[in-house]
């Protein structure tokens, strides 16, 4: 006979075992959990791990020869960055379909570049024992991250190109995606400062760079979303003054 | 949720067509029997759309935000989700479409009686609002079963329903309308479906209310 009421839902099955997913904070040392170690072949296992064990990423960063991983790393921000491009450049079509994810992942790439010496000096003056390539994995990593969260929000931006006509709403729609794809990218650059012994301070510093640098290249490789005769715009322009020009043409 | 097949998935997937169908052709009644087969069909669209559009974007939430699921257990809690609000639509459907034949019909110069318009817009909207909180009450659990921690749970939910806000919004945005205006022809999609969005609209009335 069987004594299971027959309203009550099933039981859920038990549940595995995952300490921290998602989040690459913990204070275990990197490779203490056998899941860290775990090889990492190819880009669409490195975008595994950093979604569901960042730990996994940089422990293999800090491992002889990491060579591989970063270029897992770089080639999913470029290949992602290079997506969602050409969701943007939908919105005007075109030239854009191929320009805009040109500059995307251009963009990306040498906002990174630009700001790899500074991370790395800011992670020396904080005590953090860090190797210029693996300060260069953790930027890889962020880009990755950001970009794989940028694609996951790419049909949102698609609907949302193919019904408005309004520069503004699509500049601010994309900004918003960005930011938060910026936030875990953060949160995951952050966790691995920590476990190379470093103090968040200089880091913290070290984002308002980012940002600033990122934002200006948005502005300095426009128009990313609308459109113009050149490739490139003739005339240099601060971003906040870019924004606030076409907020008043809105 | 590693055990669910097809079966279950296709029994799902049914389960919105039909509920969220019902309570379509209801809402659409009031304006005209064609309004009622336009939004049975754009209704369950537009929560089929959004769980698919917003999959991967939920999928890469989910682990980010401290519940470890992949991108088919999300789209499955999202999709189960759904599916407990399209069983109470579904439920609810004859009382809807009761109250609604008890009301003036929604046509060009027909008697409008303020109150019974007031109350069938106010019901649709409490119906609309229960089985979304009902089925999100749902999937708190469930988020909370499978990643062990309440406050993860919560960030994920938290996650979810404001992709599913936006891309939601915008869909139901651009398949209107659902009643239909009694001042405009029934027609499935409206000739400016493409223009605009919903936040704008949104936006953009707000602003009116103010400078007034």
């Amino acid at each position: 006979m069987n004594d299971a009421n027959p309203n009550q839902p099933p039981e859920l099955p038990p549940l595995k075992s995952s300490a921290t997913p998602g989040s690459p904070g913990g204070s275990r040392p990197l490779g203490e959990d056998p899941r860290d170690r775990e090889a990492i072949s190819g880009p669409l296992t490195a975008v595994e791990a950093m979604l569901r064990n960042p730990r996994r990423i940089l422990y293999h960063l800090r491992q002889p020869g990491p060579g591989h991983v970063l270029f897992a790393l770089l080639l999913i921000a470029v290949l992602c960055s290079l997506v969602y491009g050409v969701v943007v450049g939908t919105f005007s079509g075109n030239t854009k379909l191929w320009a805009t994810p040109v500059k995307m992942a251009v963009g990306l790439v040498i906002s990174a570049l630009i700001c790899l010496p500074s991370l790395y000096i800011f992670s020396c003056l904080s005590g953090a024992q860090a190797r210029l390539s693996e300060v260069f994995g953790m930027i890889a990593g962020m880009l990755a991250l950001m970009t794989v969260l940028l694609v996951g929000f790419a049909p949102v931006a698609w609907v949302f190109s193919q019904s408005t006509e309004s520069l503004a709403a699509m500049g601010a729609l994309h900004l918003a995606f960005w930011l938060v794809a910026t936030y875990f990218g953060i949160r995951f650059l952050s966790a691995g400062f920590v476990h190379f012994s470093g103090n968040p301070t200089g880091l913290r510093v070290w984002v308002v760079l980012f940002l600033l640098v990122m934002l200006q290249m948005s502005t300095a490789l426009r128009p990313i979303i609308g459109t113009a005769d050149t490739f490139l715009p003739k005339e240099k322009k601060f971003f906040l003054k870019h924004w606030f020009e076409h907020l008043d043409k809105a | 949720m590693e055990r669910v097949g097809l079966q279950s998935w296709l029994f799902y997937v049914f389960v919105i067509i039909y509920g969220a169908g019902l309570f379509g052709a209801s809402l659409g009644s009031w304006r005209a029997p064609a309004q009622a087969l336009y939004t049975a069909i754009k209704l369950p669209l537009i929560i089929l759309l959004t769980s698919l559009g917003n999959g991967l974007l939920n999928a890469t939430l989910a682990p980010l935000l401290g519940v470890n699921l992949s991108l088919r257990q999300s789209l499955l809690a999202v999709l189960m989700s759904f599916t407990i609000a399209a069983v109470i639509l579904g439920g609810f459907s004859p009382i809807l479409y009761f109250l609604i034949w008890n009301t003036p019909l929604l046509e060009a110069g027909a008697t409008t009686n303020a109150f019974s318009h007031s109350l069938v817009l106010l019901c649709e909207t409490g119906m609309i609002a229960f089985a979304g909180i009902a089925a999100n009450v749902r999937l708190l659990q469930l988020l909370g079963e499978l990643s062990g921690s309440a406050s993860s749970a919560r960030k994920v939910l938290f996650g979810w329903l404001a992709g599913n806000l936006l891309l939601g919004g915008q869909l139901a945005w651009m398949l209107r309308p659902f009643v239909g205006s009694p001042y405009l022809a029934v027609e499935f999609l409206r000739p400016n479906a493409m223009e605009g969005n919903f936040f704008e609209a949104v936006f953009n009335h707000a602003a009116k209310l103010f400078s007034k």
